[in-house]
């Protein structure tokens, strides 16, 4: 599983910045098409859901998922043949 | 299922300017609805007038936008009519404070079962900044350019002095507590009112010296304060900071409700 940012959706509000607790959004620099800032993904590997959803079987964290007011931010399944990088427990 | 089905995809991205807290109580109350298990063709979401009654219009299911101020005795006549059905109201503090301040007090009175979530952005972000009943002490706004000189409203007191079975209040940056509290309201039976402080970067952040969404997120966290340890400063006798924003479950208790379905 892994996170995924909506460039269409965004509004570079930057709320994702202040929720998440692993500091994975980071500050975008380069405005996109429509002139946004959109958020950039540091290490996104790290993401507790990311990892451990279906070992437990429910949303985790969710927060960012939870905080965006523009429901930009989704997990998604990883594609078949996607190559996947995986994180050591920080 | 997850709170992305309810979302009227079509209609998405929402008007809503960048950085309002909107957004976030939306999807915190889809994702409580969501928790429930209610079916969409009995849920109805209704809204009064301002920014955060835009909101029913971009959810699946059926939705009343009504007059301004008027949403609850929309709502009040909706589960009279059909008692089987899941009511949730969507208002704005303008909304619900100025214009339709004696319809909440007399759906907290009546205690009709239905739930209500306050978006309570301090001020009427729609129409250009004017202060509202719930603008704070000293604040700027567009009616107010010296700050404003009268006290503020507090919403959850007046709810549970005027009998709502089940008040609470949060901010935008609580969302987890947030969708807890909106699924407890809607299992306690009769009026439950959830009041959430949200950030409007606009309208009231750019006249009182937030110049970064973040900012004024980072004020709401920081002057928040559970009302556990409230209650502990006030039986102590300690004098409790200005601007605190008291917030947690207030109040949860079975006074005799209206519109259950029989």
């Amino acid at each position: 599983m892994k996170i995924e940012i909506d460039e269409s959706r965004c509004k570079g509000c930057n709320l994702c910045i202040a929720g998440c607790p692993y500091k994975i959004f980071q500050a975008g620099k380069k405005a996109n098409r429509k002139g946004i800032l959109v958020p950039l993904l540091d290490r996104p590997e790290r993401c507790t859901n990311c990892r451990l959803r279906h070992l437990y079987g429910r949303v985790l964290c969710g927060v960012c998922l939870m905080t965006c007011p523009d429901q930009a931010i989704r997990f998604r399944e990883e594609r078949p043949g996607e190559t996947v990088k995986v994180a050591i427990e920080y | 299922m997850s709170y992305e089905d309810w979302f009227r995809q079509d209609r998405l991205p929402h008007i809503y300017c960048a950085g309002c807290g909107n957004g976030t109580i939306i999807n915190c109350t889809l994702e409580a609805i969501d928790e429930m298990d209610w079916k969409k063709e009995e849920t109805v979401f209704v809204s009064g007038i301002g920014c955060s009654s835009r909101a029913p219009g971009y959810i699946v299911t059926d939705s009343l936008h009504t007059t301004h101020g008027r949403a609850l005795p929309f709502a009040t006549g909706i589960k009279m009519a059909k008692p089987g059905f899941h009511v949730v109201v969507f208002t704005g503090d303008g909304d619900l404070a100025a214009i339709g301040g004696n319809h909440f007090i007399h759906a907290c009175r009546r205690n009709i079962d239905i739930t209500v979530i306050c978006m309570n952005n301090q001020i009427y972000g729609m129409t250009g900044g004017q202060g509202s009943p719930t603008t704070p002490v000293g604040a700027l706004s567009t009616t107010t350019p010296f700050g404003s000189a009268e006290p503020a409203f507090d919403l959850c007191e007046l709810a549970i002095a005027a009998g709502a079975n089940y008040v609470a209040r949060w901010t935008s940056y609580h969302v987890k507590e947030l969708t807890k509290a909106v699924k407890v309201g809607m299992e306690t039976p009769g009026l439950s009112f959830i009041e959430a402080r949200v950030q409007c970067p606009t309208n009231y952040g750019r006249k009182n010296k937030f110049k970064q969404v973040l900012d004024q997120v980072e004020y709401l966290r920081s002057h928040s304060m559970l009302r556990q340890k409230y209650l502990q400063h006030e039986e102590r006798g300690e004098p409790v900071p200005d601007a605190t924003i008291v917030i947690g479950e207030f109040i949860k208790r079975g006074r005799p409700v209206m519109g259950l379905p029989r």
